[in-house]
C-alpha cells in the first residue's frame, strides 16, 4: 500500500471555549509505529478519537486505511483497532466471551471468533484468566485483554491511547514488546503517550503536539538532534577537587561541575559513554555513578514550544 | 485479511448477526446477575402473597374468587416490571467502557437497542413460568381452554416487547441507571395502581374512574381476563378500550413499536457517536 495509513488535515476540535485541537496535520506511513507525543491536555486523546470516528472535527479531514473518518466511517471502523485510557471489557462476561462477542460484532463469524479468542489468550498470557470474569482482573491482565481485543480482526491500523500510563515496570516491558512485534508483523501503530523514552523506543517517528498545534516532528533521531543530545553523567563518591578536575578535563570543554558530578554532551550516545568509562577505569578515579541521560520531556518542550510546561508528572504517574 | 464492502442486502444481514449478537451477550449477562434473576422470581410470590392474600381478603370483586380475577393483573405487572429491567440495563450499558469499545466496532447501531429489548423477552421466561406456577398454586387456572390461554400468553408477550422498549428509551435518555430505576418506577406505579389490574375501578370515584378504565394497562389485563376466562362481567359501556381490549392491546403495541423502536435506534446512534 502507497497511501498512507493516517492522513490527518489541518484537524481542529473545540469543547466549549476549549480549544483541543487547533490546526493539526501529518501523515503517519503504512506499516510503521507514530508516537503521538505531548503532555496530558495536549490533545493527544481529541485527535485519536477523531480518528477513530468517536468525534467529529470542527473543521478539516482525517483519512484512516483510506478511508475519510467523518463520511466513511463504517469502512475505517472495519479496519482500525482501538484501546484508549478506560477499561472497555464486560464485566459479567469471561476474558474468552468478551473476545469471542467482539469477533462476532466484527463480523468474523462464529468459528473464527471462537479460534482467534483462543489464540489471543494465548499471546496475550491469559490462557487461565480467559475462564474467568473481568471483573477479577487486575489492571495489567484488563489492559491486555483489551489491547488483544483491538486485535480480533487484524486492524489495518491499531489505536493504542497511552497504553502503558498506570502500568507497572515489568507490564509496561510487556506491552512495549506486544506493541513491538504487532508492528513487526506489518500492522501501522499510531501510539499517544507522555514519555519521551517511550516514543523513542518504539517509534519510527514521533509527532510533539502541544496546546493543539504539531510542534515537532519526525524520527526520534531528528527529533532529539533538534532538541538536544543526550549527555553523559559522571558522579564521584565524594566532592573532591582534585578527581573532579581530572574528570572535567577528560569531558572536554563544555563539561559542566555541578556538586560531585561532571556532565558533558555524549553526542554518539552509547559510543561516548563506552569511552568515558573506558578512560576513566585507565585513570583510576573513584567513580560512584557513570550514566548516559536524555533530554527530558520538559526539555523538549521548553526547547520546541518555547515556553516551560506545567510541572512534570512523575514517570510512574497515572494520568490522562 | 480483505474488507470488500458491504452492499445493501449483505448489510441487512450483518445487522441481524449484530442483533443476535448482542441478545447473546445481554443473556449472558442476565445469567450472571443472580441478585437480579433472585429478585425478579421472587417478585411474582411476594405478590401473589401480598395481593392474593393480604389485601385480597379485604377485596369483594364481582363473580367471587379474587385471586382468579388477579392473576391476569399480576402477569401484565411483571411486564411493567421486566420494562423496568430493560431500562437500568441499557442506563448500565451507556454508562460503561464498554459502550467505548462497540463505539469502534462496525456494529449496526441498532443491534445493541434490539439485542436488549429481545433478549429481556427470553429472561422473563422464568419470570413467567413462577408465576404462572404460583396463580395454580393459589387456585387459579385459565377457565377457556388451552388454546386461548396460549393466546393470552402470547399477548402478553408481545405488550411485553412493546413496553420493553419504552424501558429502552428511558434507559437511554436517564443519565445513570440509578436514574433510569428511579424514573420508571413512577408510571409503573400509576400505570399498574390506577387501572383493573388489581381492583374493579367501578368502585372509584368518578375522575379516576375514567383514567382507570382508559388506562391501556386496564384493556390488557382485560383482554387476559377474557382469553383465561376470569371475567367480571361485561365492562363499563361506551369505553371502547375495554369493548375491544384484544385489539386496543395489538394495536398499541403496533403503535409502540413502530414509534419507539426507530426512536431507540437514533438515539443510540447519537449517544454513542460524536
Amino acid at each position: 500500500m502507497t497511501a498512507p495509513a493516517i492522513a490527518a488535515d489541518h484537524l481542529a476540535r473545540s469543547f466549549g471555549s476549549t480549544r483541543a485541537l487547533v490546526d493539526v496535520s501529518w501523515e503517519v506511513p503504512a506499516g510503521g509505529v507514530c508516537a503521538l507525543l505531548g503532555r496530558n491536555g495536549a490533545g493527544k486523546t481529541t485527535a485519536v478519537r477523531i480518528l477513530t470516528t468517536l468525534l467529529d472535527a470542527d473543521r478539516g479531514h482525517a483519512r484512516v486505511a483510506g478511508f475519510d473518518v467523518a463520511t466513511q466511517a463504517n469502512e475505517v471502523r472495519r479496519r482500525i483497532g482501538v484501546t484508549g485510557q478506560t477499561a472497555t471489557m464486560d464485566e459479567l462476561l469471561t476474558g474468552w466471551e468478551n473476545l469471542e462477542t467482539i469477533g462476532r460484532f466484527c463480523h468474523l463469524g462464529a468459528a473464527v471468533s471462537r479460534r482467534r479468542a483462543d489464540e489471543l489468550l494465548h499471546q496475550f498470557d491469559l490462557v487461565d484468566a480467559g475462564r474467568q470474569l473481568v471483573k477479577r482482573y487486575s489492571g495489567g491482565m484488563r489492559r491486555r485483554l483489551d489491547l488483544a481485543a483491538s486485535l480480533i480482526a487484524d486492524p489495518e491500523v491499531l489505536f493504542l491511547d497511552e497504553p502503558t500510563t498506570g502500568l507497572d515496570p515489568i507490564s509496561r516491558g510487556e506491552m512495549w514488546a506486544s506493541i513491538r512485534s504487532l508492528a513487526s508483523g506489518g500492522t501501522t501503530v499510531l501510539l499517544t503517550t507522555q514519555y519521551l523514552d517511550e516514543a523513542d523506543r518504539l517509534a519510527d517517528t514521533i509527532v510533539v503536539i502541544d496546546r493543539g498545534l504539531v510542534v515537532a516532528g519526525g524520527t526520534p533521531e531528528q527529533l532529539k538532534a533538534s532538541i538536544g543530545r543526550p549527555f553523559v553523567r559522571v558522579t564521584l563518591p565524594d566532592v573532591d577537587p582534585a578527581n573532579l578536575e581530572r574528570v572535567r578535563r577528560l569531558l572536554g570543554d563544555a563539561a559542566d561541575v555541578d556538586g560531585r558530578s561532571v556532565s558533558a554532551p555524549a553526542p554518539a550516545g552509547l559510543t561516548t559513554l563506552a569511552d568515558v568509562v573506558e578512560q576513566l577505569h585507565r585513570m583510576g578515579v573513584p567513580i560512584h555513578e557513570v550514566g548516559l541521560e536524555h533530554p527530558s520531556l520538559d526539555e523538549v518542550f521548553s526547547t520546541v514550544t518555547g515556553h516551560a510546561g506545567s510541572p512534570s508528572p512523575a514517570p510512574a504517574a497515572d494520568g490522562r | 485479511m480483505s474488507h470488500p464492502p458491504a452492499a445493501a442486502p449483505g448489510r441487512l444481514r450483518l445487522s441481524i448477526l449484530d442483533a443476535y449478537t448482542a441478545t447473546r451477550r445481554f443473556l449472558i449477562r442476565g445469567k450472571r446477575q443472580p441478585d437480579v434473576i433472585f429478585g425478579s422470581l421472587l417478585t411474582p410470590v411476594i405478590f401473589v402473597v401480598l395481593f392474593g392474600y393480604v389485601f385480597g381478603s379485604s377485596i369483594i370483586v364481582p363473580g367471587g374468587n379474587y385471586r382468579s380475577f388477579l392473576m391476569p393483573g399480576l402477569f401484565a405487572m411483571s411486564v411493567l416490571f421486566s420494562a423496568g429491567n430493560n431500562a437500568v440495563a441499557v442506563a448500565t450499558d451507556m454508562s460503561e467502557g464498554v459502550v467505548d469499545r462497540f463505539k469502534t466496532l462496525p456494529i449496526a447501531r441498532s443491534a445493541i437497542v434490539i439485542g436488549r429489548a429481545l433478549s429481556s423477552l427470553v429472561l422473563g421466561i422464568p419470570v413467567l413460568v413462577m408465576m404462572i406456577a404460583c396463580g395454580l398454586l393459589v387456585g387459579w387456572h385459565p377457565q377457556n381452554g388451552l388454546g386461548n390461554a396460549v393466546l393470552a400468553f402470547l399477548l402478553f408477550e408481545l405488550f411485553g416487547f412493546a413496553i420493553g422498549w419504552l424501558g429502552v428509551l428511558v434507559g437511554l435518555l436517564a443519565g445513570s441507571p440509578q436514574a433510569a430505576d428511579v424514573i420508571m418506577n413512577i408510571p409503573i406505579f400509576l400505570l399498574g395502581f390506577i387501572s383493573s389490574v388489581f381492583v374493579d375501578p367501578a368502585k372509584m370515584p368518578a375522575w379516576l374512574r375514567v383514567i382507570a378504565n382508559w388506562n391501556p394497562m386496564s384493556a390488557i389485563v382485560t383482554a387476559g381476563r377474557q382469553l383465561f376466562g376470569n371475567t367480571i362481567g361485561p365492562p363499563p359501556s361506551g369505553v371502547w378500550s375495554l369493548e375491544h381490549p384484544i385489539a386496543t392491546t395489538m394495536g398499541l403495541a403496533a403503535i409502540i413499536i413502530i414509534v419507539v423502536t426507530p426512536l431507540c435506534v437514533h438515539l443510540y446512534s447519537r449517544r454513542v457517536s460524536r
